[in-house]
């Protein structure tokens, strides 16, 4: 790279498979030697076309096909569809259900932020937070499976309410786990707010003011981590949020130490949130009755799911498969607001900033050809971007 | 920024809209033809609703009664319809498009429907730059033609897919 003549453009492709990741994405790095200058962003690799296959399913099916939309958050998926589904028949869940419903939500949300956590913690090199988080994780994907027999695509949900129900046993158990997690968690906020070799990953790196987390749409922690406080648990209640009050976590500096810091504070938010859950679980029936067919009609479901903002438009003609089914996944959001906040960072920083938004990240491994005009190309894995990363800041 | 409410909303479209109205509570949908969509999405970020959640896309084959019980309205575009050779105007397919504004509770719905023959819309990029990924998205899954919009490589179809094959069509069957 550095027999670069000066006006040289160079594009740097980063992309598209990780076996080990769970979506593969394709990124092109425009650079002006270690300055980037423009991103872009190539998806569908693992496109399963479950907008159009949802189109064939009748709703039950359905609720089964939307889990696998995401391999993390895939309960809240279903959480959308369903609640999309309930208004449109006009069917009220049982408080007991609906609690339960919310509780693996919340469960899921602290499973989500302690794996981001890890995986962040790895790209920047810093292997041991990566092995402790996991490990930590363990506790409630272990709890998660105590509660719903999987540790992922729970099947929790049903339209109309939920299949399973909890016992004081594993209510018992759950707040254990939470108190352990939340000792736990103390120190690896304190690691990622003390330790210097880490902030100097992420203190003033890729920040983003308020303004540019509204004018490039990015939505949930990410957004938050900028002072822009949106949680649609919050601003517009679903479940049992109502009943169950959510505080929003914002930060105010926008890099990437504070969307380390809101993702830990709101696992101690959603540690609060559980165990109030479990103090006052609701009793009584866990469903109520649901049509085969759902009447005909449109509607907006909105959820927060751990990376933000999960968008699902609903219509249905009356039979039982909907018409159409479209998802708009905060990753998409996200992406958009990272592709445009790359331009003036520098090339090191890319794999912090993109996994800092915690993109249901996909990507971005096995090449990167850095191709001059000169004919001088050279081939990069995603482990040669990383260790280059953790090198540069040496 | 001060964001107005549904119904200051619903009034300062009035003159841009063919019709408008709430379908649920907190969800305006506003029907407009392409021509007006731009005026309408500046309007309503100067009226403080930013985020534009999602922009969904509708195929409709056959124009058939609309569920709202209003009659199906040619939607008047700028420029002129040109029925492919062949193609049967009286039962021509339609796309609507929706761009889904969400604020807190509050949803407001920008509808407008395109014919098969002639599916062009104003790219929405120039005001809110961060749609090009739903652009790109609404492109290759309806063959929509979304004038001025920045990027239109593939974006999640593979690069050997068949062009003019639209996925998310009803025509498509897999």
């Amino acid at each position: 790279m550095e027999n670069t003549p000066h006006q040289e453009k160079f594009i740097v492709p980063i992309g598209p498979q990780h076996p080990a990741l769970k979506e593969p994405g394709h990124f092109e790095f425009t650079v002006d030697g270690e300055v980037v200058t423009a991103a872009t962003v190539r998806l569908g690799y693992v496109h399963r076309g479950i907008e159009k296959g949802a189109e064939a399913r009748n709703w039950t099916q359905n609720l089964y096909l939307v889990e696998r939309v995401c391999g993390i958050c895939s309960h809240i998926h279903a959480t959308a569809l369903a609640l999309g589904a309930e208004k449109l028949a006009n069917i009220t869940v049982p408080p007991r259900g609906q609690a339960i419903r919310t509780l693996v939500c919340e469960l899921e949300r602290v499973h989500s932020h302690l794996l981001w956590l890890g995986v962040a913690a790895h790209e920047g090199g810093f292997d041991t937070l990566f092995m402790y988080s996991w490990r930590d994780r363990e506790t409630i994907m272990d709890l998660l499976e105590e509660v719903t027999g999987n540790r992922v695509n729970y099947s929790v949900n049903q339209i109309g309410g939920v299949k399973i129900d909890i016992t004081q046993a594993q209510l018992d158990a759950i707040r254990r786990g939470v108190d352990f997690l939340e000792e736990r968690t103390h120190h690896y906020l304190k690691v990622v707010t003390t330790d210097e070799v880490f902030l100097a990953r992420t203190r003033n790196v890729g920040t983003m003011t308020m303004q540019q987390a509204i004018e490039f749409g990015a939505v949930g922690p990410t957004a938050r981590a900028s002072g822009l406080d949106m949680d649609i648990r919050v601003d517009a209640p679903y479940a049992s949020y109502p009943d169950f009050k959510v505080n929003k976590v914002t930060a105010t500096r926008g890099d990437l130490e504070a969307r380390f810091v809101v993702r830990i504070n709101e696992l101690f938010e959603t540690y609060r949130l559980i165990r109030e859950m479990i103090e006052k679980m609701p009793t009584g029936e866990l469903m109520a009755k649901a049509p085969r067919r759902i009447p005909a009609g449109e509607t907006i479901s909105r959820v927060e799911a751990p990376r933000g903002e999960l968008f699902y438009f609903i219509k249905s003609n009356g039979s039982e498969k909907p018409e159409r089914l479209k998802i708009r996944t905060p990753s998409i959001c996200n992406w958009a607001s990272v592709m445009q906040l790359a331009v003036g960072h520098r090339l090191a920083d890319m794999p912090m900033m993109l996994v800092g938004i915690d993109p249901c990240f996909s990507c971005s491994d096995r090449l990167i050809t850095i191709k001059g005009r000169t004919g001088n190309n050279q081939t990069w894995t995603w482990e040669d971007l990383r260790r280059y990363g953790i090198e540069y800041y040496r | 920024m001060e964001r107005s409410s549904l119904n200051e909303v619903e009034v300062a479209l009035q003159p841009l809209v063919e019709r408008l109205g709430f379908q649920e509570e907190f969800r305006l949908d506003a029907y407009l033809s392409a021509d007006r969509l731009l005026e309408a999405v500046q309007l309503l970020m100067k009226m403080g609703w930013m985020h534009l959640s999602a922009i969904t896309g509708l195929d409709m084959p056959s124009p058939g009664p609309a569920a709202a019980g209003a009659p199906a309205t040619e939607t008047p575009l700028s420029l002129q319809d040109q029925p492919e050779a062949g193609s049967q105007d009286a039962a021509e397919g339609r796309i609507e498009l929706l761009y889904q504004f969400c604020e807190g509770k509050e949803n407001i719905t920008l509808r407008t429907s395109l014919p098969y023959s002639n599916p062009l819309a104003p790219s929405v990029c120039g005001l809110i730059p961060y749609a090009t990924l739903y652009e790109r998205e609404l492109i290759e899954m309806f063959g929509v033609i979304l004038e001025g919009t920045p990027e239109t490589a593939r974006f999640v179809l593979p690069d050997d897919w068949p062009v003019g094959v639209y996925p998310l069509r009803k025509e498509f069957k897999g």
